[in-house]
């Protein structure tokens, strides 16, 4: 059993979710919310937070802007 | 009949083939900036999302991509084919966001909110009790965009940064580290406290509608 207990799942939570910890610490957290009712639903609200975010944030540049940014690559390109 | 067709061709595709060569543009590989439209463009949605929530304005976030893509440009010789594109462009979007930008919105300095490491001692952590965990996942999961946004602006710059670095991009700390020029334990600082600020405005703004986050009674 290597089940590493809340304190350490909950404290290194976010760096699991993000694949930033170690195979053998990433192994070891997995095991623990397997098996954890309370930090998997830390670990969904993590999650919940970050496509909440990513979902606020979509943003398509205006058509004016990729007009005016062509032009300026072109315009840099002609005096080459 | 097919043997002198065979003979024909070869004799006709030479003076075809000169004449190509001649009207030909130089070959894209002789200037590796001919790629550039075609490999920078693609990013200018995602770039013009990262400058909005730098500038907050629409404005100031155009003149800020049309900058950043000038700049790049000119630098692309510089750029290692193969490399991180993305987390190039974004590294001269921030460069040219902080040498510009920042300074004239002239934010106070908040390096001291950075030197609080806080996070540490369980700040990450849901003040939340267990069982009403699942009920503020569902306040965050309905939330309207545009507080989400607000709550964004709210949080202190850098923090926001990071967290929509991470977030949103979907970036390694390695490379918001670089992005920000930062070291990348002040990267996870920032990202843990930016979410956690985020969390708390987020619940705030259920509360005062009304919504149920769980967290009636758990606040201070």
């Amino acid at each position: 059993m290597t089940d590493c207990g809340c304190d350490k799942a909950k404290r290194d939570l976010e760096e699991y979710l993000r694949n930033e910890v170690c195979s053998t610490n990433s192994a070891d957290i997995r095991e623990h919310l397997e098996h954890c009712a309370s930090c998997q639903e830390e670990a969904l609200l993590a999650r919940t937070l970050t496509e909440a975010v990513q979902r606020a944030c979509k943003e398509t540049a205006p058509e004016d802007l990729k007009l005016q940014v062509m032009a300026k690559l072109r315009a840099a390109q002609a005096t080459h | 009949m097919l043997e002198r067709g065979e003979a024909a061709t070869a004799v006709v595709d030479w003076p075809v083939m000169s004449t190509v060569d001649e009207t030909l543009p130089p070959e894209p590989e002789n200037d590796p900036r001919a790629l550039f439209e075609e490999q920078a463009l693609p990013f200018i949605d995602q770039l013009y999302g990262a400058a909005m929530r730098m500038t907050k304005n629409p404005s100031d976030a155009q003149d800020l991509v049309q900058e950043t893509f000038v700049k790049a440009y000119a630098a692309f010789g510089q750029f290692t084919q193969g490399t991180n594109l993305k987390a190039w462009l974004y590294r001269i979007l921030t460069n040219t966001y902080i040498n510009i930008y920042r300074k004239k919105q002239r934010e106070p300095y908040q390096g001291t909110i950075d030197d609080l490491e806080d996070w540490q001692l369980g700040g990450a952590e849901s003040r939340t009790a267990s069982a009403s965990r699942s009920a503020e996942a569902e306040a965050i999961d309905r939330m309207p965009d545009s507080a989400v946004k607000d709550a964004l602006q709210a949080i202190p710059e850098d923090f926001r940064l990071a967290v929509y670095l991470a977030d949103v991009e979907g970036f390694a700390y390695q490379e918001i580290a670089d992005i920000m020029k930062s070291p990348i334990g002040t990267v996870m600082s920032r990202l843990h406290r930016g979410r956690r600020m985020l969390r708390d405005l987020l619940a705030d703004y259920a509360q005062e509608r009304g919504i149920d986050t769980g967290r009636a009674g758990a606040k201070k």
